[in-house]
């Protein structure tokens, strides 16, 4: 009996061990940008399933060309332009996790500050700095101008679309 | 029969090794990250251990507006002709949205000088020069160029010379509460930054690396990494080997070999666009 179906024990093995890898083998990408569009199909102009932030964790399903077809944790899926993605799990460009517990550990001095906190002109220490170092106002004022100028992430899409770049590209 | 056992013994095992070899595959993801962050952590301790904490994005902005007056009282201003600020602005952020640090806001300059160069401050402060924007041939041009700067940001390279300046200016305190308490130390800090940056030039295996990442992140956006090749080679024609050009940058020769090899390794392919004309129009 034993020795008429080794074949069959083997089958029954692979496809327990086949289960079990195709779950390791699953991939994770993680998304690259500050901000990506998950759509329904692999062109620009399908409709838009969901707005992906940086660094959020996608199990590919699979890649065509320049398109990559994912998973996202809430269970949607949908198609990401593939160079929006990376393998490497982003560590993050703000504060590293030692500074914003220095930024804790001195108190008063740890605040809300975000990345996003970069549009409001020279801050208070480097204002100082431009008295003390003799910087002309007019040169301030070029920084000043400098910091506050906004673009937003709408303007950088529709500037891509127009030069067909990335995603938009014909 | 005995043949059979021994194939069905070989693929069970090879079943078993490939599911482990998977394991091993995650694990040394894992490691990686892990390994990384675990590298920061060490590496932060180490910061933490001279008398030194991290620099926070709060400080990293004094820092960088502090440097960044620096340089535009240096090199005589910035050209204010707003359809320029805004094109600059627009192929800057496109490029920083899908670089390595997409998560801090990015500001671009155009200063007036004449001479060929860059410049990026901590905190996604980036200039070019209009002698450099003259150069330049099309739009991916500029946005490898402006990737190399932005990758100076991503990799914190100026603050690895802040770190080192505060050292040497013998600040064992690190944030705003030190710079507001004793700012001649601050000065002392950025003086030095300054001098590092616009005088001597980082270690050149940093220009090297943001050579690589910057053609990388215009590479992510669409545009063709060959670019890059083709203005390093223009450059290198126009200044050949001006020893005060390279005081600051590898020779032209050693980059171009450089960009050449990283576009290999990463697999990047010379079908993305230039953007001439949009360039030409700066809109």
């Amino acid at each position: 009996m034993h020795a008429r179906h080794p074949l069959r024990l083997v089958l029954l093995i692979l496809m327990i061990v086949g289960g079990l890898f195709s779950v390791a083998w699953a991939e994770t990408v993680f998304v690259q940008a500050k901000t990506a569009k998950l759509r329904s199909g692999k062109t620009s102009l399908d409709k838009v399933v969901a707005d992906l932030q940086y660094g959020e964790a996608l199990e590919v399903v699979k890649t065509e060309g320049t398109w990559t077809e994912v998973r996202t944790r809430s269970g949607v899926t949908g198609w990401i332009f593939a160079s929006k993605t990376t393998t490497v799990k982003p560590s993050g460009g703000g504060d590293d996790e030692l500074a914003k517990a220095g930024r804790l550990f001195k108190g008063k001095e740890a605040s809300d500050a975000t990345a996003s906190a970069g549009a409001r002109g020279l801050t208070e220490v480097s204002g100082e700095y431009a008295k003390r170092s003799g910087i002309s106002q007019r040169d301030r004022d070029m920084v000043d101008r400098m910091t506050a100028y906004k673009i937003t992430d709408q303007e950088v899409e529709d500037f891509l679309k127009k030069g067909e770049l990335g995603e938009y590209a014909k | 029969m005995r043949n059979n056992r021994a194939i069905a013994v070989i693929i069970t095992f090879g079943a078993i090794a490939m599911l482990a070899a998977s394991a091993d595959v995650t694990l040394a993801a894992d490691k990686k990250s892990g390994g990384s962050r675990f590298g920061d952590i060490l590496g932060g301790l180490g910061t933490l251990a001279g008398g030194l904490m991290p620099i926070g994005y709060e400080e990293e902005q004094s820092l960088g507006q502090a440097i960044s007056l620096q340089v535009v009282a240096r090199f005589g201003g910035t050209l204010e002709q707003p359809e320029l600020v805004r094109y600059v602005n627009l192929v800057g952020q496109a490029v920083a949205l899908t670089s390595d640090r997409p998560d801090i806001p990015y500001h671009f300059a155009v200063l007036k000088d004449d001479s060929i160069n860059a410049f990026a401050a901590p905190a996604g402060y980036v200039f070019i020069t209009n002698g450099l924007l003259k150069q330049i041939h099309n739009e991916a041009e500029l946005a490898a160029v402006l990737g190399h700067e932005i990758a100076h940001v991503s990799q914190k390279h100026i603050l690895e010379v802040i770190q080192r300046s505060k050292q040497l200016a013998g600040v064992s305190q690190a944030g705003l509460a030190a710079a507001k308490q004793n700012p001649q130390a601050f000065k002392n800090i950025i003086d030095t930054a300054v001098k590092k940056l616009l005088d001597e030039g980082l270690d050149q295996e940093k220009e090297t690396e943001a050579d690589a990442l910057g053609d990388v992140f215009a590479a992510r956006v669409g545009y063709d990494p060959t670019a890059y090749l083709a203005l390093l080679t223009r450059l290198r024609t126009l200044k050949g080997d001006d020893p005060a050009f390279f005081k600051t940058h590898p020779n032209f020769s050693a980059r171009i070999d450089a960009v050449q090899n990283s576009i290999q390794s990463h697999g990047l392919k010379a079908n993305g666009v230039l953007l001439a004309e949009r360039f030409a129009r700066r809109s």
